[in-house]
């Protein structure tokens, strides 16, 4: 039993090792992603360590979203893809296709910001689907139909943290202005 | 019958003429364009590679792309400033209207007009056009009714654009080279920087994250001006909100915090207004917008503000369509500026007359 685990343990750690650089883009497109929303933040007059606890922990639970989307996508891919594509190397490449994640701080200029989004979320899944058709020869319409399920699951987690997380921020933000406003009554 | 007739044929041809020119010129235009461009290719590609050409074109809309929303962010910064109390200038809100009024001995003006004006504003004093207008406007307008003008709408400080905090090194650079180059292209330059700032600007207020902080200011900027015309709120007397263009989206904007604070029902009248009409309006009694059938950027307003669209029956301007708060004036071929603008002789009277034929309305509450 232990020599089992002790194998699978080194297994994943190896599949990590070759993963590194698309955990690690990950994570800094998780956090890219929380920075949008640190004005909601700051103006709830957080102090600088609970910021960078909030940061740090939203980023974190984005980079876990999006690794729970490509193991949909994994799983996808090893159970009914026409062609055999490895783990690691897919989530390697996933890194590179996240890269415009990365740009996801610039959210919070205002007013653009919803095109902003909109404009990186589709190139994201752009990204996907041609790495799944350039590197792993998947036809197109194949790399599309089994990257969505995941990219579908990356927006549905995304959006709940947005509604559990941020717009709380700034609807108190808003209620916050709404009594300064009022004590003149 | 025959005089109409005559009449419609005669602007049929005008039209006409007008579009034959206007292609001519675009035509010319073009054509000097091709010619300077394949010229100016010449050139490019004598000093650089096709590919190297290339690079610097991606790269130069990759630094475009990056340099709005990166504007955008910095912009912020002065309004998290104010939000922080770092930033002195404006009152609390308990210490407005509390001292006691300077002429008691005079009537109280029945309503107060506060003009908000475009976003072409970079100080207080506003451009002749727009002055000319607030002046007839005033001469028209019974002796109970009183304007408030020359308000700094797109500043965080109740100061113009060059003394305002963040920025005022750069604008108060700008508007020096502008005076000593009064000729060529530093004035223009800084008009399309000017605009580009307010434009920013409305982009926060439309913005649902940032737009309170920002229309708190602003109702902390305006009770300040109204307290020093002598405004009470025990006076019973009321508040028109008039915006032109971008002032639109601010009085729409601000609406909800200055009827807190001023603790009166606010009403609106917009001409050329571009708003989203995403805010809070329930506090709003009546919204009267003259727009120009020829007004292509209040038109856009429509497109680019999803909540106006009838595709979306619960927002907020649309609830307030329902409710019947909501008049439209329409004035047949004013634009949005220049020569068939609200502020051009032509079309001053009739925006004038429009904002008259609402003004008793909104007296008698209706």
């Amino acid at each position: 039993m232990q020599a089992h685990v002790e194998l699978l343990l080194d297994r994943v750690g190896a599949w990590l090792l070759q993963a590194d650089a698309g955990v690690g883009l990950v994570l800094l497109v998780g956090l890219s992603m929380s920075l949008s929303h640190a004005f909601a933040l700051l103006a709830n007059r957080l102090t600088p360590r609970q910021i960078a606890l909030r940061l740090l922990l939203d980023g974190l639970v984005l980079a876990l979203a999006f690794l729970l989307a490509s193991a949909v996508d994994m799983l996808l891919l090893a159970s009914v893809a026409s062609r055999q594509v490895h783990a690691s190397d897919f989530l390697d490449g996933i890194g590179a296709a996240l890269i415009p994640g990365l740009f996801y701080g610039l959210v919070a200029a205002p007013y653009i910001a919803d095109l902003l989004a909109v404009g990186l979320w589709f190139l994201v899944h752009l990204n996907v689907v041609t790495l799944l058709h350039l590197r792993f020869a998947l036809p197109w319409s194949e790399a599309l139909l089994l990257s969505t399920p995941g990219y579908l699951l990356a927006l549905v987690l995304v959006a709940l943290l947005f509604r559990q997380s941020w717009q709380g921020s700034y609807r108190q933000l808003s209620s916050q202005l709404q009594r300064s406003g009022g004590r003149g009554r | 019958m025959t005089i109409r007739s005559a009449v419609r044929e005669q602007v049929r041809l005008e039209r006409f003429t007008i579009r034959l020119a206007l292609l001519l010129v675009c035509g010319c235009t073009l054509l000097v364009a091709l010619v300077l461009s394949q010229r100016l290719r010449g050139v490019l590609l004598a000093a650089l590679s096709p590919e190297d050409l290339r690079l610097v074109l991606l790269w130069a809309v990759a630094a475009l792309l990056l340099l709005i929303p990166i504007t955008g962010v910095v912009s912020l910064v002065s309004q998290f400033a104010f939000w922080e109390g770092w930033l002195a200038g404006l009152p609390d809100v308990e210490d407005l209207f509390s001292h006691p009024c300077d002429a008691p001995s005079d009537p109280a003006p029945r309503v107060y007009i506060v003009y908000l004006d475009g976003i072409h504003q970079s100080e207080r004093d506003h451009p002749p056009r727009v002055s000319a207008f607030l002046a007839e406007l005033e001469r028209c307008l019974p002796p109970d009714v009183k304007v408030l003008r020359g308000l700094d709408s797109y500043t965080v400080m109740p100061v113009a654009l060059a003394e305002d905090s963040g920025g005022s090194w750069f604008w108060r650079r700008l508007f020096a080279l502008q005076e000593q180059h009064p000729d060529g292209l530093i004035p223009l330059l800084a008009a399309v920087l000017v605009q580009a700032n307010n434009v920013i600007k409305v982009g926060i207020s439309s913005d649902r994250r940032y737009g309170p902080i920002r229309h708190y200011e602003l109702a902390l900027k305006i009770g300040l001006r109204l307290d020093d015309l002598g405004y009470r709120p025990a006076a019973g007397s009321q508040l028109v909100l008039l915006g032109y263009s971008g002032g639109g989206e601010m009085a729409f904007g601000v609406a909800d915090y200055l009827s807190s604070i001023s603790r009166t029902p606010l009403h609106i009248i917009s001409f050329c207004g571009v708003f989203s009409g995403d805010h809070p309006l329930e506090r709003v009694q009546t919204i009267s917008t003259i727009v120009g059938d020829r007004d292509p950027v209040a038109a856009f307003g429509n497109i680019a503000y999803p909540g106006r669209s009838p595709l979306v029956p619960f927002s907020r301007w649309r609830r307030a369509l329902a409710d019947g708060r909501v008049r439209r004036l329409s004035i047949a071929g004013m634009n949005h500026n220049g020569r068939h603008g609200p502020f051009s002789d032509r079309y001053r009277p009739q925006v004038i007359n429009a904002v008259l034929e609402v003004l008793p309305l909104i007296r008698a509450g209706v």
